[in-house]
C-alpha cells in the first residue's frame, strides 16, 4: 500500500463533522492501515477518541430523506436497506457485549474501551435516526426501531452476532481469562470490525459518493468509519501483546478463525449488491484483503487450513 | 396435542427436529444454506440439553436430544434431580419458550441471549449453528399445550 500523504492524514484525523463531507472514504480506509505496523497506545487512542467524537444529533438527514423518495430506484433502497439492517443490528450487539471486555485487562485498556463503548452507543443511535428519518420506520423507542428493521437482517447474522454475544457470556464468568479475552478480541475487533464492518462502510459509502446521494448518511457513517480505526487498532494492539506474552494464544485465534469461516460459508438471502454497483467477487477479495492486511500488519501467521478456508469466503454484509 | 416437557411431547420433538423443514419452509432459504445445515449435520453426534428455567416453579427442566451421526436418536425430559449429560446445555425461561412456541425467531431469541450456553465449548457450538437455529425453529413449531 503507498504512503499516506501528510495533508490527507491530517483530513481524514483533524476534520470536525462538518468537513467530513468531503473525505473520500478510500482515505479513511487507508488511515485505518497505515498505523498497523506501528499500533499506537491505548492513551493516545483515547486521546484521538477525545478529538474525534462527534455529535450524531447534528447529522442533517433532510436531503436524504428526499434522496431516499425521490431519487433512489426501489432495487437501491432494498439493498441499502438490507445491508444498513445488519449494521443497525451489529452496532446494537457490538455495543452491549463490549462492558464485559472492559472489566479485565490494564488500566489504560479500560480507560481507552469507555470511549468504545460511548462509539458504539453514538453509532446504535446513529442508525436509529437514519431508520426513522430517512427510511421512514417507526417506533417509539429505540428497540421498537430495531423490531421494525429485524426482517431486513439476514439469518446468517446470528452467526458472528451470536457468537460474540456467546463469548461475551463466556467472558463473564472470568473477565481477565486471557484465552477467552483473545477469542472474543478475534470475532469482535478482527472479524466484526476489521472485515465484515469495513467491507460494508466501504461499499455503502462509495455508493453514495459516486451517486451524490445520502449526505447526511455518508457523513456520519464516514464519522463511524473513523472511529472504527481506533477500535480496530485497539483490537490488533490487543491481540499482538496477547500473543507476544504467551505464544500458544495463537492458537485460540487461529480456532476462533476456523470458526468463523466455518459460519461465514452459508448464505441464507441474495445480497442484491449489483444495484449498489459491486458484484459478488468484488466483495468477496474486499473481505479477503481488509482480512489478510490485517493479519499481516500484526504479524499473525495461519496455518495451511485457514488459509484456505479465507480464500473461500463468501460475500457477508453486517458490522458494528 | 401433547403436553409441553412431558415425554409424549418430547417424542413428537424428535420427531420434527429429525424430519426437518418442509419443502415450503426451505423455499424460503437459499438453497446454499440448507447445503450448509446437511453438511453441519451430516456426521453430528452431540447431545443438546435444552432447559426451561422456571416451569411451573420447579427447577430446571430439560428437553434432552441426542444425534447420531446425523440422525436425532433420543428424546427425554430430565428433571431439576435427575443426572444430566450433554455435550451442550442451554437454558432460558419459560416466557422466551412460550415466545418460541409462538413464532419468534429462534436467532433473535440466541442474539439477545434469552437462551444462554451455560455448558459446552462455544467454538464447537457455534460450527453448528445454523442447524442448531433450524432445529430449534422446528421445536417451536411443535405444538403444545402449556401450563
Ligand atoms: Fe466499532
Ligand atoms: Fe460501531
Amino acid at each position: 500500500m503507498p504512503e499516506m500523504s501528510r495533508e490527507k492524514v491530517a483530513a481524514v484525523e483533524g476534520s470536525a463533522l462538518g468537513q467530513i463531507h468531503d473525505i473520500d472514504i478510500d482515505d479513511v480506509l487507508d488511515y485505518v492501515h497505515k498505523d498497523l505496523k506501528r499500533l499506537p497506545g491505548y492513551i493516545e487512542l483515547y486521546q484521538r477518541y477525545l478529538r474525534q467524537r462527534w455529535d450524531v444529533y447534528e447529522i442533517d438527514f433532510a436531503q436524504d430523506a428526499r434522496d431516499w423518495t425521490d431519487r433512489m430506484t426501489q432495487d437501491e433502497r432494498e439493498a441499502f436497506t438490507a445491508i444498513s439492517s445488519g449494521f443497525h443490528h451489529g452496532e446494537r450487539q457490538v455495543e452491549v457485549e463490549l462492558p464485559v471486555f472492559m472489566l479485565g485487562g490494564s488500566e489504560e485498556s479500560r480507560i481507552y474501551m469507555s470511549s468504545q463503548i460511548e462509539d458504539e452507543a453514538r453509532h446504535t443511535v446513529f442508525f436509529d435516526r437514519f431508520y426513522r428519518e430517512v427510511v421512514g420506520l417507526p417506533g417509539d423507542s429505540v428497540q421498537d426501531v430495531l423490531d421494525a428493521s429485524f426482517q431486513h437482517v439476514s439469518e446468517t447474522f446470528v452467526g458472528p452476532f451470536g457468537l460474540l454475544a456467546y463469548q461475551a457470556d463466556e467472558l463473564r464468568a472470568d473477565p481477565e481469562d486471557l484465552a477467552a479475552r483473545v477469542r472474543y478480541g478475534t470475532t469482535y475487533f478482527l472479524w466484526i470490525e476489521g472485515v465484515l464492518a469495513l467491507s460494508v462502510m466501504k461499499i455503502t459509502l462509495s455508493y453514495c459518493r459516486n451517486a451524490g446521494l445520502l449526505p447526511g448518511y455518508y457523513t456520519g457513517f464516514t464519522a463511524t468509519c473513523r472511529d472504527e480505526a481506533r477500535h480496530v487498532q485497539f483490537g490488533m494492539r490487543f491481540l499482538r501483546e496477547a500473543v507476544q506474552e504467551d505464544p500458544r494464544l495463537l492458537r485460540e485465534i487461529h480456532e476462533t478463525l476456523r470458526t468463523i469461516l466455518v459460519i461465514n460459508g452459508a448464505t441464507s438471502r441474495r445480497l442484491a449488491l449489483e444495484a449498489l454497483g459491486w458484484t459478488q467477487d468484488e466483495v468477496r477479495r474486499l473481505m479477503i484483503r481488509q482480512l489478510t492486511m490485517k493479519l499481516v500488519d500484526v504479524g499473525i501467521d495461519l496455518p495451511p487450513d485457514v488459509q484456505q478456508m479465507i480464500s473461500n469466503i463468501e460475500p457477508e454484509l453486517a458490522g458494528g | 396435542m401433547a403436553v409441553f416437557f412431558t415425554p409424549e411431547w418430547a417424542e413428537e420433538v424428535r420427531e420434527a427436529v429429525d424430519r426437518g423443514p418442509g419443502e415450503e419452509l426451505r423455499a424460503a432459504k437459499l438453497p446454499a444454506y440448507w447445503a450448509w445445515i446437511d453438511g453441519a449435520r451430516a456426521s453430528y453426534s452431540s447431545s443438546w440439553a435444552l432447559g426451561v428455567r422456571d416451569l411451573a416453579g420447579g427447577g430446571p427442566v430439560y428437553l434432552r436430544l441426542g444425534w447420531k451421526d446425523g440422525a436425532c436418536a433420543e428424546a427425554a425430559i430430565v428433571g431439576p434431580d435427575d443426572p444430566l449429560d450433554a455435550t451442550y446445555v442451554l437454558v432460558a425461561d419459560f416466557a422466551t419458550w412460550r415466545d418460541l412456541l409462538a413464532g419468534e425467531d429462534p436467532g433473535r431469541i440466541v442474539m439477545y441471549r434469552r437462551l444462554r450456553l451455560q455448558e459446552g465449548d462455544v467454538l464447537r457450538f457455534f460450527r453448528g449453528i445454523y442447524f442448531f437455529i433450524e432445529s430449534v425453529a422446528a421445536i417451536g413449531r411443535v405444538a403444545a399445550r402449556l401450563p
